[in-house]
């Protein structure tokens, strides 16, 4: 499979709300609080309110993750994103993540399949793309190294 | 990024049914063929094709997958088709319940597609 570098992406998320036990899964919201972006094409910043991750870890021990962002770029466009992602891996390397330990990205599986839409006339090709990312789940929030699917 | 070959899917639509910007294509049949996993597409599922504004197509699809060693598998796919810039990308979500098959529902995926005179074919492969 072909790709390219489209951007790396960091997220700041606060502390996660606690949803529970529900029907499908254990669900927890991370809210975003900001972050940054940058890429060759494109680059700026991450709009906190509405921008999260609703996580629901499956009874497989999988963890599904729903990313909605709002990216403004440095020339003003507003980019919403969304990305649906897996993350999985031994129990240690989980609990590790869990305890807020920097773990080597490559113990885990955290995969996502991000998709862009916005109205402005610079950034239209974004709509037209299928993009898959790699992530880092860091203390602060995870990075995801975003590849356009050519 | 790195990926690994998981399977050349082949799908036969029936007649469409158009409804506004939305064309309904259902699936009579099909075959996919991996080093893992073949067998054939059951009949029943659809791609709900959603044409935009900007002359490119949204795909979401649903089929039932059944393996040569008689497990069933969903199949979802949401998509895009881009016909003016030859762009026909997707990315695929398998679900089973069968042991054998159970990476399936810890991977993420990418299809390649392509319209061909017997119908779309997609050359899916795992996102490693």
């Amino acid at each position: 499979m072909n790709t390219r570098l489209l951007m790396v992406l960091h997220v700041n998320v606060a502390a996660p709300q606690n949803i529970g036990a529900a029907p499908h899964g254990t669900r927890r919201t991370a809210p975003i609080m900001g972050g940054d972006f940058d890429g060759s094409r494109l680059r700026g910043t991450v709009l906190p309110g509405g921008s999260a991750d609703w996580l629901l870890l499956r009874a497989d021990g999988v963890l599904e993750m729903d990313l909605r962002v709002t990216l403004r770029t440095q020339d003003g466009a507003i980019i919403s994103m969304k990305s649906f992602g897996l993350r999985h891996g031994p129990p240690d390397v989980i609990a590790a993540i869990g305890r807020g330990e920097i773990v080597d990205p490559g113990k885990y599986y955290f995969r996502t399949t991000p998709r862009f839409t916005t109205g402005h006339p610079a950034y239209t090709f974004l709509n037209r793309l299928v993009t898959v990312a790699t992530g880092d789940r860091r203390p602060e929030g995870p990075t995801y190294t975003i590849h356009e699917v050519l | 990024m790195n990926s690994r070959s998981l399977m050349l899917l082949r799908l036969e639509t029936a007649a469409t049914e158009e409804i506004g910007a939305l064309t309904v294509f259902p699936i009579s049949g099909g075959s996919f063929e991996g080093e893992r996993l073949r067998g054939k597409v059951l009949a029943g599922g659809g791609d709900w094709v959603t044409e935009k504004p900007d002359g490119t197509f949204e795909l979401d699809l649903r089929a039932t997958l059944e393996t040569d060693d008689g497990t069933l598998i969903h199949l979802t796919f949401t998509g895009v088709r881009d016909d003016e810039n030859h762009y026909f990308r997707t990315l695929p979500r398998f679900e089973t319940a069968a042991p054998q098959y159970a990476f399936l529902n810890r991977l993420l995926a990418v299809g390649i597609g392509e319209i061909r005179a017997e119908g779309p074919v997609h050359v899916i492969e795992e996102i490693l």
